[in-house]
Order: C-alpha cells, then structure tokens, then sequence
C-alpha cells in the first residue's frame, strides 16, 4: 500500500515537471516540504498568478549545492553533468561538461566566421546550451522495446515510453557513444562531437534512435502482446 | 587644453561605446586607453611570438577570435614611463613583474616585447623557462657540456631558442654594426673570427646544434660587451625566472642523477644577462607560481619564488605588482568578449562572473568558455 | 443444598410471609416437582415460577459479558475520579508552594512549576516529568458498545474497529454522493464554483497517532495509507467543498513559517554602520558565524580571505547565491569564519547564513521570495550512519538468492 502510495506521487510530479525536482530519492525532509523555486522567471510567474504568499507561508526545502538561482545555471546541464560523475568527483565531471562546450564554442565560432553571408551566419547557433537542447531533443526516443515471454518465447514489443526515461535514454546514449572513442581523443572533444552531430540530426546516436524506432516498427504485430 | 570635467566624460562616452583603441603603437600608449584593447598586426605577432611568448591558452583564443588583442592596462603603461624616463648610462635597471596566478604577467612582457620592438631594442627574450628545465618529454636531448665540466647542455632546447632570437632581431641582425669582439673557436675546424656579425654567430649555433649553448653563452658576452659601447640599446625579457633558483629540476643524467638548475649551461647564461653590470639595457623579468610545483606554491610574493639566491641576484630591483582587474577593466573585457562572440547572454551575467572568477583575467576567460 | 436453595429462593421471591403446605398448588412441591421432573405444568403459578426462573438465569447467564464490562467500567470512572480529585489537591498544593493563588493557577503555571521544581536533563520531552489532568494522562477509553441484551449499538461493531470503518464507509457515502450531484450539474449544464474550491495547502491529513487518538482505536499502517488515499480522492474531486466540515475534521494546520518571514534589527558598530551576526550557521559538518554590514560596496572576506578562499567556481556559486537572488551584491559587506567540513558543507552553511542576515535589509517582498526559494530554510541533513552487518549506510551485503 504504502509502495502504490509512493508511486502514485511518482507518476504524477512526474508528469507536472520532470526536471524541477531538486532531489533525486527521497530525503529526510518530511513530505509536506514544498520544492524550492529560485529561478527568477519560474518566480516572476507564480507572482503573476498570486501564489507566492501563499507558498510563502509553507515550509520548504533548501535548494541543493548544485543549484543557484544565476541565469548560467541550467537543470539539463546539471543532470549531464550527473550522469558523466563517476565516483562522486562531480567537480571534475563538470569541468569535462565545461571543457566539451568550449569546444562547441570554438567550433561554431569558426564555422561562423567562415560562413560567407549574414543569412547563414544567423542560422548558426552558437550558445552551447541550446545546442545541447537541441541534440537531446533530437535524440531522445518515442517508443521502447520491453521484453515479454509467452509461449516460451520472448518477444520485444514496442510500447509508450514516459518523458522521464526518454531523457535518461537520450543521455545515456550520448554517453555511451563518447565512451567508445579512440584512445588519444580527449572526453571534451569527442562529447563536443557527438553533441554537435547530434544536434544536426546525423551521428552515432540519432543512428541508434533510428535503428530503435524501425525495431519498434517491425515488431509493430507484437504490440497487443502488451495487454494478452 | 579641454576642462577636466569634459576629458573625463569624453573618455566615459568613448569607454562606454568602446573596449578598442586605435593607437596600435605602444610607445604612445598612455593613460587615457587604460582598460582598452588594442590590436597587434598578424606579420608583427609571428615575428615577435613565434615559437612562444604568449600563453597557451592565448594562443587558442587567437585563434577563435581570428586577431590578437592586448589590453592597455596599469602595470605596463607604468613600466613604459620609466623605461623612457630612466638614464641610460646608469646600469641596467631590473624590474620583477609578480602577481596571483592568471593576472596578466606574461601578456604585459608581451606589451613590453611591442614597445621594444618598435623602438628598436634588440631583444632577447626567454618565454616560458620552465619550458627547458621542467617539462620532460620521454627522452629530453641532454648532452654533458664540452666546454665546462660538470655542467649539462640542452642543445635542441638552446637551437630552438636561437631561432626565435633570431626571429625577433631580424630587422637588428641585417644592419651589419652587431660585430663580435673576440674570437670564438668551436672545434678544430670551426671558428668564428672577431668581427663577424652576429648573425652569422646565430647560423652557426643554430647550424651546429652541438655547440648551441656555448654559442649562447658568446652570444651573452657579445651583447653586454655591444650595450655597455652603446652601438645598441638590449630588451631582456625573461618570463618564469623564479624556476632559475628552484632547487631541482626535472632533468635527470643518463646516470639517473637529478641536475640542478646551476649545472645546466642555459642557467648561467641567462644569469650573466641578468646582472647588472652592463648599461644601455631594460631587464623585465617575471615571478610565476606557475614555474614552480605545487607544494611551494603557497604565496606570489618576489620573496618568497625567489628564494635567497634569486633575491641577493637580482637586488637591487623594481617589484611591480600586477592586480587583477579593475571594475572598469572587467566591462571593457566584458564588452570585448561579447563583441567576439566569447560571451552570450543577458547582461546579469557580468554581475555573476564579476564575482564568481573574482575579477581574475585568467579565471574570467575560463568561466566565458562553456556560456 | 442446591434444592434447598432453590427452595428458599423462590419461596422468598414468591410467598414471603406464607406458611407452607403440602398441596398440589403447593409452590414450595410444586417447585420440588418441577425441578424433578422438568415438565410442563399448566398452573399459572408454576408456569410464573417457570418464567422468571429462567428469565433470571438468562439475564444471568447474558450479563457475564456485560457484567464484566459494568465492572471495568466503574472501576474505571472510579479511578478517574480519584485521580481528579488527588490532580485538584495537587494542583492547590503546587500553587501554595509557588506562592500563587489557588484559584487562578493555570495548566501554564502548573508547567511551569513542574520544571522549575523537577529540572531535567532528558533530551525527549514526553520522558520529563509532567502534571496534566487525569483526561490527559490516560488513553480514553469507549463507552457501551452493546446494550444490556448484548447487541452491539454500532452497526459495524463486528469488524473490530467500527468508528474507523464508520469514517471510511461516510467517506464512500459522501463520494457517491457528489457523484449524483456532479450529474445533476451536467444535466443542468452548470459549472462549479471556482471560489468553493478547499484550501489544502496549509494543512496535513492527520498522522496515524493522531487518528488514532481520534478514533479511540488503533490502526494498523496499511488502514492509515488506505485512510490517506480515501480522503485525497474526496478532497481532489472538484465539488469537494460541500463536504467541507468533514474534511476539515481531519485535516490539521500547518505552523507557518513565522520565525524565517521575521526581520530581526541590525545593531550598530562603532562607524554608525548596521550590521547583522548571525551565529550557528551549520550545514553538514561545518560551523561558523557571518556578519553582513549594511552601506557596503560588495567586499566579501571569508576567514580573512577574499572569495578565492573556495578555489572551486560551484562554491562561489553557492556564497553568492543569496547576494545575487536579492539584488544586494553591491549594497552589504559580509564577513564570515568558518570552521569544519568540506567546501560544499562550507558553502552551504555560508549561504544560509548570509540569507539570514539579509532579512534585516531587505523588503517584504523579497523576503517573501526569498522564503519561497527555500534558502532561508536551514539544511538540517547529516551524514547517515553506517550500520553493522551492511558496508556503508544503506548498501547491503550482495544479495544471494539461496
């Protein structure tokens, strides 16, 4: 009961905001403990709607060490950051995060200035956040095989996938294609790589989105297998 | 002459819309382009910096924002006032540059290394001298010294340095007045008479790799003897001098005995340059953290990279410290990266990174780079 | 005997003063009789006898059940009682020797008392020594679930805890009924209304000791988180107000958030300038004190060090958070020391620190904003102890499954 409880209260903050949430598990703040909200904008919008005293007078926990209300802080390239940090040496792991998106920079800033007319200038993006967006965007899948026995034989059906494990998947994806370099390439640059390509819809992982998606596809009679 | 009131706000009006000044000359630099960047011609940066001078991480952003800029800042313009006030008949005056890790030394000696050039110094400069005793590539070229016993010989290192003391001085060398005074006799066959240019004494070293260092070594003697007569006026710069008095280096002998910076040949040299009992001469020298390993890395101060041996060598001396950023400095700086596209994003950032990299250049560049 | 004792017995209830005779309507022979031989016999007399004999043992044999309970109970009210009168005595005694009047001495002073009187070091309140009426100190307990023939009065007397399957089945009830009413609107192509909508944020459903106390029952954790679901699924139904009072019967308000929304007053130093020291600021393992000087010009010095005593940029980050948030980075000087834990705990505990003496120059709105962002709430987590028979916290031995 208590596990349906918890579950239930997944799902649904789940659904509302994916990425909002400060903590990961469950910590030792009691349940009534309203999540923190620091971003000016995420702020100027709840005063539009007349919430803030209201929220004011709840308690609520602190925002992590991770998060600052400055206008470079971003929960995405938080979360990257998590995922790349082994061992807890998340000081390292974003100074790699950080060294990857210099060599975006630098990359965009050459194509820029080698790009002839304004028109095409304009369309190069050159903010290495964006282009992180736009490369997990592209990469995250819609569909999920989930392995299902019947009969002795298990089948791969294809199924909804939620946006939580959607982002997971981009990620890990992204990570896993960088791990695979050559030995003599440095993390930065090769992650710098995979993003970017990413980000163009070509590349390792969009391959490997799209391999997944026609898997999906092919095993598209197995789908009631879901419900039997 | 314009009211003071009105200079002031006309420099307001002009730092505000600008971060560049067009005065590309460093000689007439001075106090109203404080804090503004000006920009080096590409042909004048190769000469001057070819084979190093400016950091690494400088490099790169040449590279990215397709120019190279200086900013104008304190320190330098201080340095130019009293090299242009100060008596050249007097021995030469030493000057130590210090400051925290990160906060312009290297690129003030790459100012002054300009101002030399155009006024016609013959410069010699030393850009990273950590380069030569403590970065050791799997097999460093060592020779034991043939003139000195005891003393080891870095020819690759000293050839190398040749050629960018031959670059820099490549205007000075062609005008034919340089002579050697002495003889010079390198083996059997080879010698070097009196009279000859230095130039030629330059091809031979850097011709003859195994006799690089003794070359140097000449080629030191060669330029006191030339500054104290007067027939040219000597720019030395050397940058990291403080890992001269480190008492190890990371060299080892093919007999796996760790050398000493004295028994390495380039280090006396270099000390010989560095005294001051020659006139007609400017030394610049810099005092990194940065030269040393991290355990004696606990203070920037001249005193303590120095130990006791730079100090009593090098003193008498002008310390001049370079700060870290003014407010008025970290705009223009601001401004600049944003007109290179280094920084993005709405203006609140500035407040941030003003406190964040705490006004240092080098961290300041750093924090841009992933915004 | 026992025939004897029959005899007495209804010759007593029956014939006090009669003589007896040996006749057939004789009761005492009757009555020998019917004890013998057990049969019908059609006199009235006996048939009376017959009636009350056995309306009498069955009156006795139902009420050992509630003999039992009318036992409990009076001894209970008796205890009760005995304990209200010797609380009065005490409490009369207590303010004699306080030097208070009798009359007028509160449950206050009567606390108060106690722990002047009684100091106790004990660390759980509920373990100091207390005086609070008998209500109080002992549970309560239910009164008569069955009525003297033995049926129960609560019609779910037989599940074992009929007020709290009571509550769930009016929960049920009122549910269904909104449904009803929710057609009703739909029918007549209404729309509810928006201010009727229940005020949910300040408050918490009632803890288990709490229902607990409420229903005089004891619940187990599973028919808590069922209680929990039942109710969420009431409150979240859009005509929920119309079940407001039951509602709200089991809801408890939440203390607001008095102490952080407090603007305390800066003291003044020898310069004329306000500053605020705010000690006790602690995150992890660190401890430390911070000052903040009010017309300053953004100079933040940590243990004597600029801010490059954290060399790492996310521990900046943190010192500057609260400066930043409020607009405040070039209005106030801070001077911190601190002591203990990493930079993260450092950081953390200085950001608190700073937030909280920013209360004394900031306006409400602000400090409302600043509530709202949670750095005012003070981080309270520790490091989680290991634990024998596990490597670490909470990771355990590799699971083998025989």
């Amino acid at each position: 009961m208590s596990g349906n409880l918890r579950f239930l209260n997944k799902s649904i903050t789940q659904s509302l905001c994916v990425l909002s949430r400060g903590y990961a598990r469950r910590t030792s703040f009691p349940d009534y403990y309203q999540n923190p909200i620091f971003r000016k904008d995420e702020q100027s919008r709840l005063i539009e709607e007349g919430e803030l005293s209201r929220r004011a007078k709840l308690p609520v926990k602190p925002p992590t060490v991770y998060e600052s209300s400055s206008v470079y802080h971003d929960p995405l390239v938080n979360k990257v950051i998590n995922h790349v940090m082994e061992k807890g040496k998340k000081q390292l792991a974003r100074s790699l995060v950080e060294k990857a998106f210099e060599n975006i920079k630098r990359k965009q800033i050459e194509r820029y200035h080698l790009a002839s007319s304004p028109d095409e200038k304009a369309k190069i993006e050159l903010n290495p956040k964006d282009i992180l967006h736009k490369a997990v965007e592209n990469s995250k899948p819609l569909l999920q095989l989930t392995p299902i026995k019947r009969g002795g034989i298990t089948y791969q059906v294809p199924g909804p996938i939620t946006e939580r494990r959607s982002l997971f998947l981009a990620i890990k994806w992204l990570l896993e294609a960088t791990y695979e370099k050559e030995k003599q390439v440095h993390f930065p640059e090769q992650f710098a790589w995979e993003v970017l390509e990413a980000a163009n819809n070509t590349g390792k992982v969009i391959k490997r989105k799209q391999d997944l998606h026609r898997q999906c596809e092919a095993n598209r009679a197995y789908a009631h297998y879901r419900w039997q | 002459m314009l009211s003071r009131n009105w200079r002031h706000l006309c420099r307001r009006y002009s730092q505000a819309v600008t971060f560049r000044t067009t005065e590309a000359s460093p000689s007439q630099h001075n106090e109203n382009q404080i804090g503004l960047f000006y920009t080096m011609e590409e042909a004048q940066c190769k000469q001057l910096f070819g084979s190093g001078g400016l950091p690494k991480s400088f490099m790169k952003q040449t590279k990215t924002f397709t120019e190279t800029a200086i900013m104008v800042r304190q320190p330098a313009l201080d340095l130019i006032n009293c090299i242009k006030a100060s008596d050249m008949n007097q021995p030469a005056i030493r000057y130590v540059l210090y400051g925290e890790k990160g906060v312009g030394k290297s690129l003030t000696i790459a100012h002054l290394l300009h101002y030399a050039h155009e006024n016609g110094y013959l410069i010699v400069h030393v850009p990273w001298v950590s380069e030569w005793l403590r970065r050791t590539p799997r097999h460093k070229e060592m020779a034991n010294s043939q003139s000195r016993e005891g003393f080891v010989d870095l020819p690759l290192d000293a050839a190398a340095w040749l050629l960018h003391f031959k670059n820099q001085n490549q205007a000075m060398l062609k005008n034919n007045e340089l002579k050697t005074s002495k003889e010079y006799v390198w083996s059997k066959r080879e010698m070097t008479e009196a009279g000859s240019s230095l130039a030629a004494l330059v091809e031979h070293g850097i011709n003859r790799v195994k006799y690089a260092c003794d070359v140097i070594d000449a080629l030191v003697n060669e330029i006191k003897i030339l500054s104290d007569s007067k027939v040219c006026k000597t720019f030395v710069a050397i940058d990291g001098f403080n890992s001269f008095f480190y008492p190890m280096t990371r060299l080892k002998t093919p007999t796996k005995k760790q050398v000493k910076p004295e028994e390495v040949t380039l280090t006396t040299s270099f000390l010989e340059i560095t005294k001051n009992d020659w006139s007609n001469g400017v030394i610049v020298v810099t005092a990194d953290q940065l030269a040393v390993p991290e355990e004696h890395q606990e203070s920037f101060l001249p005193r303590y990279l120095l130990f006791k041996k730079g100090f009593e060598h090098l003193d008498p001396f002008v310390p001049i410290e370079v700060e870290r950023y003014t407010d008025k400095e970290f705009l223009t700086c601001a401004n600049y990266y944003r007109d290179r596209l280094w920084l993005r994003g709405p203006t609140e950032i500035e407040t941030e990174l003003k406190f964040t990299s705490a006004c240092n250049p080098y961290n300041f560049m750093i924090q841009c780079a992933p915004l | 005997m026992f025939q004897s004792g029959i005899k007495s017995f209804s010759l007593r209830q029956l014939l006090p003063a009669t003589k007896l005779c040996v006749n057939y309507k004789n009761p005492l022979i009757c009555a020998s009789i019917q004890y013998s031989t057990k049969s019908v016999d059609p006199s009235k007399n006996v048939l009376n006898n017959l009636t009350d004999w056995e309306t009498l043992s069955e009156k006795k044999k139902i009420s050992k059940a509630m003999k039992a309970y009318l036992e409990r109970a009076k001894e209970h009210d008796e205890f009760m009682k005995q304990q209200q009168i010797e609380y009065n005595i005490g409490k009369r005694h207590l303010a004699n020797m306080m030097g208070e009047d009798p009359e007028t001495f509160t449950q206050k002073d009567v606390d108060r008392a106690i722990e002047y009187l009684f100091p106790s070091g004990i660390y759980d309140p509920a373990a100091r020594p207390l005086m609070k009426p008998p209500e109080e100190v002992f549970p309560a307990r239910k009164a008569a679930e069955f009525d003297e023939a033995g049926r129960p009065h609560h019609f779910l007397f037989y599940t074992g805890k009929p007020n709290f399957f009571k509550l769930l089945h009016d929960a049920a009830d009122n549910l269904q009924q909104l449904y009803n009413f929710q057609d009703k609107v739909i029918r007549k192509k209404a729309t509810p209304d928006p201010n009727g909508k229940l005020e949910l944020g300040s408050s918490l459903w009632l803890s288990k000791d709490q229902l607990e106390q409420v229903l005089v029952e004891s619940i187990s954790d599973l028919e808590y988180d069922n209680f929990k679901v039942v109710m969420e699924r009431l409150a979240a139904f859009p005509y929920s107000y119309r079940y407001k009072d039951f509602i709200e019967k089991y809801r408890k308000p939440l203390v607001s958030q008095k102490f952080a929304l407090e603007i305390p007053k800066p003291s003044y130093d020898d310069e004329g300038r306000a500053f605020v020291t705010t000690y006790e600021c602690l995150r992890k393992d660190s401890r430390g004190d911070v000052t903040i000087r009010s017309p300053g010009t953004g100079k933040i010095t940590i243990n004597g060090k600029d801010l490059t005593y954290f060399e790492d940029v996310q521990s900046r980050e943190q010192v500057m958070f609260p400066l930043i948030f409020s607009g405040m980075q070039d209005r106030v000087d801070v001077e911190c020391n601190i002591e203990g834990g990493g930079p993260s705990g450092q950081s953390g505990a200085i950001r608190w620190g700073i937030a909280w003496g920013l209360r004394s120059f900031v306006d409400k709105d602000m400090l409302e904003k600043m509530q709202v962002a949670g750095i005012l709430t003070r981080d309270h987590r520790r490091r989680e102890r290991k634990k024998p028979g596990q490597p670490g916290a909470r990771k355990k031995p590799t699971w083998k499954k025989r």
